[in-house]
């Protein structure tokens, strides 16, 4: 009988240290970690984009999408605590262990959109799972066009990766445009909804790709805002997170449509996304 | 092809016992139920009890299975992980038709994907399936409708054609024929495959006409919900007829659907436990922070019928995820059973 054809830890999750823990924002921690197993630590791939799912040992496993690159980008985990897992993975500390299998997944795909300009759009969290995108659009700097990060959030408090957004500032035509939903006293960015920023950037249509995740409300309006301004469907990219228990497309927890988000997605063009037919 | 006298079952059975736990069908001796369960007396194995309450897939994916356990020390920083390896060689013997196509179907699923899950091929590889021709449907069944019975034409190691006073054995596989042999069957007679036709003929004719229609319906069904001609009035409808109970999912020879928890006991590792779970279920889709995805019940309802009718689905298991067994159609109290399904639909567009 078959054996699984990719390079994933299937089954038995692989033993790993949590080798420093970060506070981001509020309920939101960065754990970076690193296998036991020396071979696997040298070994362990993932495409930009893939999820892997985490065990906490005594309390469960979840799916997190992975924030870092493959290439020179230390690992770790952006986790925000939601429930009795999470809660759990809070609770670690360095030198703890988790359990990871994986990856798994589509990931983005960087060949095809080489030469465009990339517009990462985000909410709050959101900018967790694409993080990487920017990562490696810096990296490979000549691969694409203009570079720009729309982001927003309700307060400056809940801005993630604000120091990371500053350093990757240094790299030349890289642009940053940072917003919260209301004015406080000291904020020097933009004030309003991510999706005014689309104008104010002047975020060309041609020859571009964008990346957008957050929350359903500010998904929505960016949509209709890079649609509206003839941004085709197929070249807006988004990635979604659902409830899973396998990761590997058996448990079938989380069908979407005709898909499933573990084997089909977690990235999906706006295109599929629109013929699915469910609540994203 | 082999004869086996009716009186030399017990031989059979008592040479797949040597190396397997057995599995068959027996009748339970207060309600007189089919159940497939495990033979903790071989002579009990009733290859005549109908269609089994629970099909034999709970064989090979267990209703509640541990699948690894571990055990971390905080203190130590010590990590004990190990898959659960309690899969014992089984042999399945009375295995229906449509039960067998549900196993088809599973496998396939299961191992023939991108990823290949461990826990069912370990059960898979170490199973013996002796299947068993129906000589004639029960009042549940329309195989016939989902070309998965009566009759067995692949996905055994031996298969039984009951033909009076014998069975003709039919060998699937080298276990199959290497078993035959072991055993020293006779050969079966010239004559044998045209007895076997004429008795599997025979039991096709005494189907229910009604779901011998059904047929041309079933693949209609398939046509108009891939492409998504079945109004939501219907959809809403069937929805609110169900109970959430997911009897439905359970009963069912295709259904894989699971759910993974981890189970620390007061003492001793933690497991890893997956169970059976069904998309009527209204936890099914929830995530972590309460956003569930996929909320009327209507919408999870419909999910079942796209699993087992829609093409997409379909290209998974190679055929429609039905296979006529009937069950779902036995036990919803919410009288929206898969052949019902298929009336509503087929309501629809002719009105009666
Ligand atoms: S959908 Fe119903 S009739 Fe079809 S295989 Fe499943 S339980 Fe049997
Ligand atoms: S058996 Fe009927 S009522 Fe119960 S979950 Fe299935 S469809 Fe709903």
């Amino acid at each position: 009988m078959a054996e699984s054809p990719l390079n994933a830890i299937v089954t038995v999750p692989a033993v790993a240290e949590i080798t420093e823990i970060k506070d981001e924002i509020e309920e939101v921690r960065t754990f970076y970690f690193s296998f036991d197993h020396p071979e696997l630590e040298r070994s362990f791939r993932a495409r930009s984009g893939q999820f892997i799912m985490c065990t906490v040992f005594g309390a469960g496993e979840f799916a997190v999408s992975l924030p870092f690159s493959p290439e020179n980008d230390r690992r770790h985990l952006s986790v925000r605590r939601v429930g009795k897992v999470t809660d759990g993975l809070h609770a670690l500390r360095p030198g703890d262990k988790i359990g990871i299998r994986g990856p798994f997944g589509n990931g983005f795909p960087f060949d095809a959109i080489k030469g465009r300009n990339m517009v990462v759009i985000a909410g709050g969290i959101g900018l967790i799972p694409l993080r990487s995108t920017l990562v490696h659009a810096l990296q490979h700097r000549a691969d694409f066009g203009r570079i720009i990060l729309l982001y927003g959030a309700r307060s400056s408090r809940d801005l993630m990766y604000l120091s990371q957004i500053e350093d990757w500032r240094k790299t030349e035509g890289f642009e940053a445009f940072l917003t919260i939903d209301r004015a406080e006293p000291g904020w020097a960015g933009e004030v309003g909804f991510v999706h005014t920023l689309i104008e104010k950037a002047k975020v060309p249509v041609e020859n571009t790709v964008a990346f957008v995740c957050g929350p359903p409300i500010m998904f929505n309006a960016n949509i209709k805002e890079l649609t509206g301004r003839g941004l085709k469907d197929e070249f807006i990219f988004s990635t979604l997170e659902r409830h899973m228990k396998c990761g590997i497309g058996k448990c079938q927890h989380c069908a979407i449509g005709r898909t499933l988000v573990c084997t089909d997605g977690p990235v999906y063009t706006y295109k599929q996304l629109k013929t699915l037919g469910e609540q994203i | 092809m082999h004869i086996l006298p009716k009186s030399g079952l017990p031989r059979l059975v008592e040479a797949l016992g040597e190396q397997h736990e057995l599995y068959g069908p027996i009748l339970h001796e207060v309600s007189g139920d089919a159940l497939f369960e495990k033979l903790a007396d071989p002579a009990a194995l009733r290859l005549d009890a109908p269609i089994p309450y629970i099909p034999p897939k709970a064989a090979v994916f267990p209703h509640f299975e541990e699948i690894l356990h571990y055990a971390y020390d905080r203190d130590s920083k010590k990590v004990d992980i190990a898959r659960t390896d309690l899969v014992r060689p089984k042999a399945l013997i009375g295995v229906r038709s449509c039960d067998l196509t549900g196993l088809a179907c599973l496998d396939r699923f299961y191992l023939g994907q991108e990823f290949v899950d461990e826990v069912y091929r370990d059960h898979r590889r170490r199973t013996f399936i002796v299947a068993n021709t129906c000589l004639g449907p029960f009042p549940q069944c329309f195989c016939v409708c989902t070309d998965s019975g009566p009759y067995a034409v692949e996905g055994y190691d031996l298969n039984l054609t009951d033909l009076g006073d014998h069975y003709l054995v039919e060998s699937g596989s080298e276990k199959g024929a290497a078993l035959a042999a072991r055993l020293g069957l006779a050969p079966a007679g010239a004559d044998a495959a045209g007895r076997r036709d004429a008795a599997v003929n025979a039991s096709i004719a005494s189907f229910d006409p009604a779901a011998r229609e059904n047929k041309a319906w079933i693949s209609r069904a398939v046509n108009r919900l891939t492409t998504g001609f079945v109004k939501n009035e219907t959809w809403e409808y069937i929805g609110h007829q169900c109970f959430e109970c997911g009897a439905c999912s359970y009963v069912c020879p295709t259904c894989s659907c699971f759910n993974i928890e981890d189970v620390t006991p007061a003492e001793g590792p933690t497991g890893r436990i997956r169970t059976w779970d069904s998309c009527s279920f209204e936890g099914y889709s929830r995530m972590a922070g309460e956003h569930n995805p996929r909320r009327p019940i209507e919408d999870r309802r419909n999910k079942r019928f796209f699993c087992k009718l829609s093409y997409s689905q379909s290209k998974k298991y190679l055929r429609p995820g039905c296979v006529g067994c009937g069950r779902c159609a036995r036990v919803c109290p919410g009288d929206i059973g898969l052949p019902n399904v298929v009336q509503y639909i087929r309501r629809e567009t002719t009105g009666r």
